[in-house]
C-alpha cells in the first residue's frame, strides 16, 4: 500500500497558490508578482486569452515580473472522492527576470478514484531564466493528465524537473517545449510506476538557431506496471540537442517501452542519443549484500542511484 | 575447536550445471594468516564468493561453519553481520552512489579514512583504476568490522608501491587487530609482506596442498608450475 501524505505547500507570505479540489483555499501575491485563478487572470487580462485558448474553469495565473530570491509555489490538491479536475494554469516569466517555481500536485488520500487533467503553459521571454520543479505525489487509483507547452523565448533558460514521487493508476503526461534563439533546455523527467499505466510524450523542438536542449529520462518500472515513452527532438533551426533516456524494470511483472526519435531538419544541427533498458545487475546486488545490506536495501540503493541525473 | 573461526567440510558447489567445487575442505583459526594459490579456473573465486552466500552457486554437499554456525545456507548479508568480509577482484561500478554514502550505510561505526580519501566522492567503482579499487575494497571491509575477510586477488595488477600500500592496510587494520584472513592469489607477490601462516594449493576445485613454508611452495610453482603439485609426494595429508 502507498502512503499518500498530506501535501502542504510552504505558506508564509509569499508568491503562492494552493486549490484543494476546485476551491482555491490559498492565494498571495506580491509586488511584482502578480497570481491569480485562472478564470480571473482571463477577465482582467485580455492578453492572457491567447494562451488559454478558451475561457479556463480552474486553475491558477503566475506573472512574474520581479525578481525575489524564493521560490514560488503552487499546490494543487485532490481531497475528495471522485474529484475531477480541469486546470488551465498560465506562468509568465518576464524579459530578464530569475525565477523558481516547485510545483506540488498531489491526493490527499490513496483511494479517491480523482481525475486531475492540467493544461499548461509557461512563458519565458527574453533573457529570463527558470527552474521549473514538478512534483506528483498521487493516489492508486487516480487519473492524471497533465499537458503542458513551454515557450522559451530568445537567451532564456530553462531547467525543468518532473517526478512522479507516488504513481496514480493512469499517468499520460504530454510536455512540449519550443526553444528559441540561442535559448537553452535542460529536462530531467523522473518517471515512477507501480500498478500504472503510464504514457509519457515529451516533444522538443529546437526553432531558434543555436537553441540547445538536453533530455534526460529515468523510467522506473515497479510491480505490474507498463510505462510507454516517446521522446522526441526536432532540431529545425541549427541547433544542438540530446536525448538521454534509461529504463530500468525492477519488478518482473513490469514492462517499458521506450522510443527516443531525433529529427533533423537542418543540415547544421547536432542531435544525438542514448538509451537503454534494463533490469537490475544481479551481480550489483549480490556485491551490495556482501556488504550486510537486505535485497530490499540493495534494490533501493541501486534505484537512487539510477534515478541521479 | 573454539579457536576454529571457519570450518568447511566435504563442501561441492555447481553453477549452471557444472561442479566447480568438488569436495573442498578448509580450516582457519582465529587471527590466522592463510593462502589459497591455484592456477586460473581452480575454483578459488568461487570459493570465496560460496563463503559469502553469493546466490548464484548452489551448495550440492557439504557444510560451511562460521563462528560455530552452520551458514550453508544463510543469506548473504546475515553472513557479513556474523563477520565475515570479501574483497572483490573485480567489483562491480555502482553508478550514481558515491563511496561516502556506502561507507556510511554500511559502517558500524565511524570510519577512520586514512587512504583513499580522493575516491569518497566519486561513484562507487566507477572509472576506478585497478589500484583505487583494492583501496575502496578495503576501506569497505574496514568499515564492517569483520572477523573473517577473504581477499580475493588483492594484489592483481598493483605496481609495487600500491602492493605495498595495501599490504601495509592489510596487515595494520586486519592482522595486527587480530583478525582472520584467507589471502585469494596466483601471483604471490603479497605474501612477502603478510607472511601467512599456511598455504594451500588449490587445483581443480580441491585443496590438494597445504604447507607452513609459503616460501618453498611459491618457489616451487615458480620453477615447475601446478602441475607439479599435483604429482608431489611429500605433501601433508589431510
Amino acid at each position: 500500500m502507498k502512503n499518500v501524505k498530506d501535501v502542504k505547500p510552504v505558506l508564509k507570505n509569499k508568491a503562492n497558490f494552493w486549490q484543494i479540489d476546485h476551491r482555491v483555499e490559498n492565494i498571495f501575491s506580491i509586488e511584482g508578482i502578480i497570481v491569480l485563478p485562472s478564470p480571473d487572470a482571463w477577465e482582467k487580462f485580455d492578453w492572457t486569452r491567447n494562451f488559454f485558448g478558451e475561457k479556463p474553469k480552474e486553475g491558477y495565473f503566475v506573472w512574474v515580473k520581479k525578481e525575489v530570491d524564493f521560490p514560488l509555489s503552487t499546490c494543487i490538491t485532490i481531497a475528495s472522492p471522485k474529484i475531477s479536475q480541469n486546470l488551465s494554469n498560465l506562468l509568465v516569466v518576464e524579459k530578464g527576470i530569475r525565477a523558481k517555481a516547485n510545483v506540488v500536485c498531489s491526493a490527499k488520500e490513496n483511494n479517491l478514484y480523482g481525475v486531475h487533467r492540467a493544461k499548461g503553459k509557461i512563458i519565458l521571454k527574453e533573457g529570463a531564466s527558470l527552474e521549473y520543479n514538478h512534483f506528483h505525489r498521487w493516489g492508486q487509483k487516480d487519473f492524471v493528465n497533465p499537458d503542458y507547452e513551454f515557450f522559451l523565448r530568445k537567451n532564456s533558460r530553462l531547467i525543468y524537473n518532473y517526478q512522479n514521487l507516488l504513481p496514480p493508476e493512469n499517468l499520460e503526461l504530454k510536455t512540449k517545449i519550443h526553444c528559441g534563439e540561442n535559448s537553452s533546455l535542460n529536462l530531467k523527467f523522473v518517471i515512477n510506476s507501480l500498478n500504472s499505466k503510464v504514457k509519457v510524450n515529451d516533444l522538443v523542438f529546437l526553432e531558434g538557431k543555436n537553441a540547445q536542449g538536453i533530455v534526460r529520462l529515468r523510467l522506473l518500472g515497479r510491480e505490474k506496471s507498463e510505462i510507454e515513452a516517446v521522446s522526441q527532438m526536432f532540431a529545425i533551426a541549427p541547433s544542438r540537442g540530446h536525448l538521454d533516456c534509461q529504463g530500468l524494470l525492477i519488478e518482473k511483472t513490469a514492462k517499458i517501452s521506450l522510443v527516443p526519435q531525433l529529427i533533423c531538419q537542418n543540415k547544421d544541427s547536432q542531435i544525438t542519443h542514448e538509451a537503454s533498458l534494463g533490469k537490475i545487475s544481479e551481480e550489483e546486488l549480490a556485491y551490495l549484500r556482501t556488504r550486510g545490506l537486505t535485497e530490499k536495501e540493495a534494490i533501493d540503493l541501486i534505484v537512487s542511484g539510477f534515478l541521479i541525473i | 575447536m573454539k579457536n576454529i573461526l571457519l570450518k568447511i567440510t566435504n563442501l561441492k558447489v555447481k553453477s549452471k550445471e557444472k561442479e566447480i567445487l568438488q569436495g573442498m575442505n578448509l580450516q582457519i583459526k582465529r587471527g590466522e594468516v592463510q593462502v589459497l594459490l591455484g592456477p586460473n579456473a581452480s575454483g578459488k573465486s568461487t570459493l570465496a564468493k560460496v563463503i559469502l552466500g553469493n546466490p548464484k552457486y548452489k551448495v550440492i554437499k557439504g557444510k560451511i561453519i562460521f563462528g560455530g554456525k552452520d551458514i550453508t545456507n544463510l543469506a548473504s548479508e546475515k553472513r557479513v553481520k556474523l563477520g565475515l568480509a570479501m574483497a572483490w577482484q573485480a567489483p562491480p561500478a555502482i553508478k550514481g552512489i558515491k563511496l561516502s554514502q556506502l561507507l556510511k550505510k554500511i559502517s558500524k561505526e565511524e570510519l577512520n579514512i586514512f587512504e583513499g580519501k580522493e575516491l569518497l566522492e566519486r561513484d562507487v567503482n566507477v572509472d576506478f583504476s585497478g589500484g583505487e579499487k583494492k583501496i575502496s575494497e578495503l576501506l569497505q571491509i574496514l568499515a564492517l568490522k569483520p572477523k573473517l575477510i577473504i581477499l580475493d586477488e588483492i594484489d592483481s595488477g598493483l605496481d609495487i608501491k600500491k602492493l605495498e600500500i595495501v599490504a601495509k592496510i592489510i596487515k595494520e587494520k586486519l592482522v595486527e587487530k587480530n583478525a582472520s584472513v584467507l589471502i585469494i592469489t596466483h601471483s604471490g607477490q603479497i605474501l612477502n609482506f603478510l607472511k601467512p601462516d599456511l598455504v594451500n594449493v588449490m587445483i581443480e576445485g580441491k585443496i590438494i596442498c597445504e604447507a607452513k613454508d609459503f616460501r618453498k611452495v611459491l618457489g616451487i610453482i615458480k620453477k615447475y608450475g601446478y602441475e607439479k603439485c599435483k604429482r608431489c609426494e611429500t605433501r601433508p595429508k589431510k
